[in-house]
């Protein structure tokens, strides 16, 4: 395997805010997002020479423009290349490794992201049920038998519980640590305070998973600018490098995953510790993909940030949260900022790089220097797993 | 509210469902490297090889893990509420996607024996299900 290490950076960031937005349109979220993250970039339009638009799934049409050169036309943009990418939630991982791919190779120079969906509003709260009961889910070996994503979860969750005696109110916990992250967040769905107990007396939607343990389905815009380390030096002062990088894909269908406790995280870490040269210790922010708050246990654990089994009382001490030793998932995550699709996994890596770009306003945790980062797609079917700097180790 | 799903079967998952239709869960077993193999598939995801046979599955099992459905399901399961969904570990070590039927959902735990039983869907398309072992 090559190394990335230290090679490309993430220069700018661009996200509206999530939510039920039905007047404001998907096209309208990709262009805003996109032209924020080249301002924030101090670059020109003219500058990007590559745009890479992933899928928006809630409009099929929507999403053929996007992969024949709407952006491209929309901002006026001067680029050699447009072209779609999508890995369903862990787009954010694969992007990176393209972009660490094509930069390093001169074929692109400055590479724009974008997504942009309308799954909140875009589609009713049963018709988003529906499409996540067959996406990503075998339709001769398990949609027969009513799989979906909160049973997805339940069954995930239930193992977890079993054989690590995980607890309800742990469980409950991380969906809190969420939401104080969120309540700092201008751009996220849900800023209510949430309590322990107003999770666990939630309904059960799949058991053991409550309603507010569940993500909300929404719509949103997010963009962000890779270009090489040299270049970005001369853009801004503290570009979020990419240090690591590791990956498994496990399965496609649920019930052929090994180890529904664990999945391939731990070998996926170990390589994108070994890439950068860091280990667990040397962590300061944890930006975990959620979801479902099962994952980010299962990753605090196989991420050696947490030994197994004990992440469920590390999360409900509350150091996770605010002005905890360990800083997770510090945009509220899909549990609290909402789900937008592929844009779930890209927010949590676009809020990677705004902590370690000194950018995240009343959230900003103190001199944080190296995050680490989780995405994953379909049901759970491979674990990425990313780290970030703002120095090169 | 639209009917249960059937499943899309492909010519080499044929023996599977017309087995399943007489009351018999057939899975695969490697030729070359003895790995039983389930869901039925075109060569062996162990080895490669493309040397696949159907055998009778004991039928007996147990529970990987489970998870009882209560509300937001599919709409076409809303009207089965609640029902039970898990991942089931057949005594030949694959595991495969199934509802736990004629059980007390309070009851089910982890690890706990279960049987197969059979739910006919339409004319074409039976289901091997699970219930807890007698
Ligand atoms: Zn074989």
């Amino acid at each position: 395997m090559g190394t990335f290490k230290g090679q490309v950076a993430i220069v700018g960031i661009g996200e509206v805010p999530t939510g039920r937005f039905p007047e404001r349109s998907a096209i309208y979220c990709a262009v805003k997002a996109a032209q924020l993250a080249i301002a924030d970039a101090g670059l020109h339009k003219d500058d990007i020479d590559t745009v890479i638009p992933t899928t928006a799934l809630y409009n099929a049409k929507f999403n053929t423009d996007l992969v024949t050169g709407r952006i491209v036309e929309e901002l006026g943009l001067r680029v050699r290349n447009n072209l779609q990418l999508f890995a369903g939630g862990a787009t954010s991982a694969i992007m990176l490794k393209v972009a660490a791919g094509l930069i390093s190779t001169g074929v692109s120079d400055a590479i724009l992201f974008v997504h942009a969906d309308k799954l909140g509003s875009g589609v009713s709260g049963q018709e988003g049920i529906d499409l996540f009961s067959t996406a990503g889910i075998s339709k001769e070996w398990e949609v027969p038998y009513g799989l979906h994503y909160s049973a997805v979860a339940g069954l995930i969750t239930q193992r977890t519980m079993y054989e690590t005696a995980t607890t309800a109110e742990q469980l409950a916990s991380v969906c809190v640590s969420n939401r104080k992250w969120a309540q700092l967040n201008p751009l996220a769905m849900f800023r209510k305070p949430l309590s322990i107990e107003k999770v666990l007396n939630s309904k059960i939607l799949s058991s053991p998973l409550h309603a507010y343990e569940s993500n909300m389905l929404a719509d949103g815009g997010a963009a962000f600018i890779v270009t090489s380390a040299q270049r970005a030096r001369t853009l801004s002062e503290r570009p979020a490098y990419l240090l690591g990088e590791g990956s498994r894909v496990t399965h496609f269908a649920l019930s052929q995953e090994p180890d529904m406790t664990r999945f391939g995280y731990a070998a996926a870490a170990a390589d994108a510790y070994a890439m950068a040269g860091l280990s667990p210790a040397d962590i300061d922010l944890a930006e975990l993909y959620d979801s479902y708050p099962i994952f980010q246990l299962i990753a605090l654990e196989e991420l050696g940030l947490c030994a197994r089994g004990e992440a469920g009382s590390f999360v409900l001490a509350g150091h996770t949260w605010p002005g905890g030793k360990l800083p997770m998932t510090t945009n509220g995550g899909m549990l609290s900022q909402g789900h937008t699709g592929a844009g779930g996994g890209i927010s949590i890596l676009i809020e990677a790089a705004r902590q370690l770009m000194g950018k995240a306003g009343e959230r900003q945790v103190p001199n944080a220097r190296f995050a680490i980062e989780t995405a994953t797609g379909g049901t759970y079917v491979d674990a990425h797993v990313t780290l970030l700097g703002n120095e090169i180790p | 509210m639209p009917a249960k799903p059937l499943p899309p079967t492909d010519p080499w998952t044929e023996p599977y469902w017309t087995a399943a239709r007489q009351g018999k869960l057939l899975i695969q077993r490697c030729k070359t490297c003895h790995h039983y193999v389930f869901y039925p598939r075109l060569v062996c995801p162990h080895c490669g090889a493309d040397a696949l046979a159907w055998v009778e599955a004991t039928g007996k099992g147990v529970i990987y893990t489970y998870s009882v459905v209560t509300n937001n399901p599919p709409s076409a399961f809303m009207a089965d509420l609640p029902f039970v969904i898990a991942v089931v570990q057949l005594a030949e070590g694959v595991r495969m996607m199934a509802n736990i039927v004629d059980c007390d959902s309070a009851a089910l735990h982890c690890d706990m024996p279960v049987e197969v039983t059979f739910e006919a869907r339409s004319d074409e398309i039976t289901l091997p299900q699970f219930r807890p072992q007698r």
